[in-house]
């Protein structure tokens, strides 16, 4: 297998036309809209399509796409659709390529999509740092309301949808589909209790569905060529292709879209063409920061696909693949990642507040030399007061990497530690301040 | 109805039934919380209310849960226990712990949860501590101290859902997020001082009481709030003879867990300096031996020109004073100024009608009059008036009509009325006597006596039953209970004596 067998998603990727609407139309773009809208596919087809592909949701929490359509009351009649483009997972850089590569198929899928659950107005939220690419997918939906794919009467088939561009601002929890839709709505942009769950109540209290640019993006292949076609690649529970982005020094970073169940070895040494010069594979965290860190040994003998992450204890999450080297400091390396969750939590659940500027605190303390034994318990501690207990999972994504690189890494931060301990006071309490 | 097991205990709610209330009422007392307010939307922000829910795989918020058959929850095991000490440290990672300094030590919610959940030796160091702005006025009538602040979020949804003027929010992210009023605008809604009552830390402070008293040395006493007709159910606090503030107590016909910022002013009023203390004869302070002869000749039978009345009395005193004018055989009798005591109402509480008790003088069929009218009902009248409570003279008509007259004024404040008086009794305030107001939906309600009578001053209905004595009623009612008996008899009431008990006095902390 090779980096170019899979192209149901990365077909146009890297090349400087793939965003306009006559190449993605003569590449086949629009077909399964047409196939769904004018050969006459009813709203159910469509959804058992999606459900029997075993399309899980690609934003990171794998949620199956069709079953979450499923959740909007038969009844309603006033349904939004959100596409998350909110990509701000550290190590995550893969819609933005579908995005800009190729924003027409994002849009097909999205008008199938909406179809399918009978949203008459459908949101793209782009995330408020790509700010280019709210103008690449803006052109693209005019493109596709003056070609007739959106607006009234799609293809004559009396389907109206209305598509709005939206940029954030900037906020990591705003990928959250809760904190993305208040902040649509002009609310502080932060998750809300559940239930209700959007797909009942969301937007102005009516059901939304929000699905990632990379499940919406799926859509029209599995459209095309049916769900069987679809679940031709990938295992038996985790079905179709997954987009991987890959940071670090490995010779070939990028996103590449492979068969989900590809062992990590084959690639880590055939895709990515190994660590590049001078460097040595330490770890990987495997589907964004969020999720827990594998060292080389284990990462190496497992496969890249929900379950097989899961035996290996971590996740598949939105495939932002992040290979650190030999030469990485891990204690650095958390520290950075605390600053990120302490810097982008929303403040509203105590635990998650309070905790990650904890976390933070206590590791930067560590790193200036300032940390005891005591501290390592402490983390763990801290992490135990998060994790499980708050709205949303952004606690949660902060306790499993501090977690994993305490359990994986603890060495280092016991020689830190001791490194340090000979400097720093043998009190907690600073000397002089006692008296 | 849904059967459901709590803590090992079956018991059956009505469907629809928050979990939280069913815990509340299996345990026998609230699970702890800060952000939940059974008045306010649901926030589930503090996290603290978690209870383990058999089959469901992490621990769940009471407070955003509803019953449903054949649920077996657990509120008290060591999962739930552990949790709530955990959050429980994390409200207090960045709190300052300045109870010493802090008025709200000894009703706050993060002291009393600490001593039933936490028990923890702190792991975080003064030095470690995000650091905010402290005392902050925000408003005519509150203060913010931010750092101890939990961000349950409580007086930002009253702002929202209550008043309806949205001036607070939460600014800011992580560990950084604070409240405050938004920029350019101040706290300044007339019903402020309910969210420091909601407050369940010492974040909102009341600048009227702060610094005043330590709560634990207060004595709480049920009232009626006599700022207006809407009648709220009030908790007076006080300490030797002194008011230190007011608080609302739940009612929900009446005033919900709320009430107005000036309502809980009107207790200065109590103290004020203009309080008449002692009797005055033509101006002069006596004993209320001296005033006996004066009286005697002014309220002898027949002597008696007319008697007025006030909405600002309680219902007992009106018909008291009835009850002497008739036995003295006035002449005539009025309710008092009917346009006395106007303000301006809203569709929370307040009403137009500043006076706690008008409705009382329906019952006893004591008509009002407009100034014009009671100036010349006063100007016929031959022979003493008799007016009790407020100030009727403060009206330049009836002050005029009153010149020349024998007037005895029968009230709590120095004014217009007792400095043309030949002779002022000095009476009960409303929060130093017992009574019945009867409010604007004709709801009776009686409250008792909280603090003692400055000085001289005497029960107002007391001072009435002894002029009804002196004027030769043979059994003169020698208690309240008597007075209200007869009340109850001459106008087919209630039993006055065994009204409902109504309302309920919140427990401390902030915990409704």
């Amino acid at each position: 297998m090779t980096p170019n067998d899979y192209t149901m998603l990365s077909a146009r990727f890297g090349r400087s036309d793939g965003h306009k609407l006559a190449v993605y139309e003569a590449e086949g773009g629009y077909r399964a809209l047409r196939k769904v809208l004018q050969d006459g596919m009813s709203r159910e087809e469509v959804r058992e399509e999606v459900k029997g592909a075993g399309l899980r949701g690609r934003g990171g929490a794998g949620f199956p796409t069709g079953v979450k359509w499923g959740f909007v009351p038969p009844d309603a009649d006033e349904i939004y659709f959100f596409v998350n483009a909110d990509e701000s997972e550290p190590g995550t850089f893969k819609d933005r390529y579908l995005l800009d590569y190729d924003p027409h198929q994002t849009i097909e899928g999205t008008i199938i999509s909406c179809f399918a659950v009978k949203a008459k107005l459908a949101f793209i939220y782009i995330r408020g740092e790509f700010g280019w690419l709210v103008d690449r997918v803006q052109k693209a939906v005019d493109e596709a309301y003056a070609a007739g794919y959106l607006g009234k009467d799609i293809l004559g088939s009396g389907y109206d949808l209305e598509m709005i561009v939206h940029k954030g601002a900037g906020a990591y929890i705003c990928g959250e589909e809760t904190g993305l839709i208040n902040s649509v709505t002009g609310r502080k942009g932060q998750p809300s209790i559940k239930p209700p769950f959007p797909a009942v109540q969301g937007f102005l209290d009516k059901p939304t569905i929000v699905n990632n640019v990379e499940s919406v993006a799926s859509v029209p292949f599995i459209i095309n060529e049916g769900a069987a076609a679809y679940k031709a690649f990938g295992t038996e529970k985790s079905c179709g292709t997954k987009l991987f982005s890959v940071s670090g020094p490995v010779k070939r970073p990028g996103v590449y879209e492979i068969p989900l169940g590809l062992p990590f070895r084959e690639f880590f040494n055939d895709w990515l063409g190994g660590m590049a010069e001078g460097e040595k594979l330490k770890a990987v965290i495997v589907g964004g920061s969020s999720v827990p860190v594998l060292p080389a040994e284990e990462i190496m003998n497992t496969n890249l696909d929900y379950e097989s992450l899961g035996e290996a204890g971590t996740m598949l999450g939105s495939g932002g693949m992040i290979v650190i080297p030999e030469s990485c400091d891990m204690v650095e390396l958390i520290q950075v990642l605390m600053h990120f969750y302490f810097d982008e939590s929303c403040g509203q659940c105590t635990p998650c507040r309070e905790g990650t500027g904890w976390l933070h605190r206590i590791v930067k303390r560590l790193r200036g030399g300032g940390g005891t034994p005591e501290d390592l318990d402490l983390l763990e501690h801290v992490c135990d007061g998060m994790a499980g207990l708050t709205i949303c999972p952004l606690a949660d994504a902060a306790v499993m990497p501090m977690r994993s690189f305490l359990d994986k890494f603890r060495p280092e931060f016991e020689a830190l530690i001791q490194e340090t301990a000979a400097a720093a006071p043998t009190s907690r309490w600073p000397r002089g301040e006692q008296e | 109805m849904a059967k459901v097991t709590i803590d090992g205990q079956e018991m059956e709610f009505a469907e629809g039934t928050r979990l939280f209330d069913a815990c509340a009422e299996a345990r026998g007392e609230a699970l702890p919380h800060f952000c939940y307010h059974p008045d306010l939307s649901v926030a589930g922000v503090c996290r603290l209310c978690q209870v383990e829910v058999e089959g469901m795989p992490k621990l769940t918020i009471a407070c955003n849960t509803f019953v449903r058959d054949g649920m077996v929850v657990h509120t008290r095991n060591e999962k739930v226990r552990k949790a709530a000490r955990q959050i429980l440290e994390m409200h207090l990672v960045n709190h300052p712990v300045d109870c010493p300094i802090c008025d709200q030590a000894g009703e706050c919610g993060l002291q009393n949860q600490y001593m039933t959940y936490g028990l923890y030796e702190s792991e975080v160091e003064q030095a470690d501590k995000v650091n905010k702005a402290k005392a902050e006025v925000i408003g005519p009538h509150v203060i913010l101290d931010k750092e101890r602040c939990v961000l349950c979020s409580r007086c930002v949804r009253f702002c929202e859902e209550v008043t309806k003027t949205g001036e607070m929010g939460i600014f800011n992210r992580g560990d950084r997020a604070e409240i405050g009023v938004a920029p350019g605008t101040e706290l300044a809604n007339e019903y402020s001082l309910n969210t420091v009552d909601i407050c369940p830390v010492g974040a909102l402070t009341s600048r009227d009481f702060r610094f005043q008293k330590r709560v634990w040395m207060l004595k709480s006493t049920p009232g009626v709030c006599p700022g207006c007709a809407t009648g709220c159910n009030v908790r007076i606090d006080h300490e030797a003879g002194r008011i230190f503030r007011l608080k609302p107590r739940r009612n929900d016909e009446v005033n919900g867990p709320w009430m107005c910022d000036r309502g809980r002013m009107v207790y200065k009023d109590v103290h004020d300096e203009d309080r008449l203390t002692t009797p005055l004869l033509r101006g002069e302070a006596v004993a209320w031996a001296d005033v006996e002869e004066d009286l005697a000749r002014l309220l002898a039978f027949g002597s008696v020109g007319l008697a007025v009345g006030s909405a600002r009395a309680t219902l007992e005193e009106n018909f008291l004073l009835k009850r002497l004018a008739e036995r003295l055989g006035a002449g005539e009798m009025s309710g008092g100024l009917r346009d006395a005591d106007r303000g301006v109402g809203d569709d929370i509480l307040q009403d137009a009608d500043r006076a706690p008790n008008r409705r009382g003088l329906e019952i006893l069929d004591l008509a009002e009059h407009d100034a014009v009218t009671l100036a010349g009902r006063i100007g016929n009248a031959s022979g003493t008036i008799l007016l009790l409570g407020g100030d009727p003279a403060a009206a330049p008509e009836v002050a005029a009509a009153l010149q020349g007259k024998d007037v005895v004024f029968v009230g709590t404040h120095a004014g217009a009325t007792a400095a043309l008086a030949q002779v002022v009794l000095p009476g009960a305030a409303w929060a130093e006597t017992a009574g019945v107001f009867v409010n604007r939906q004709g709801r009776l309600q009686d409250f008792p006596q909280a603090i003692a009578r400055p000085d001289r001053a005497r029960e107002t209905w007391r001072i009435l039953v002894e002029r009804l004595a002196a004027a030769g009623e043979d059994t003169p009612p020698a208690s309240l209970r008597t007075v209200r008996l007869l009340l109850t008899e001459a106008h087919g009431l209630p039993d006055l004596n065994s009204l409902p008990a109504v309302g309920s006095v919140p427990a401390a902390g902030g915990a409704d």
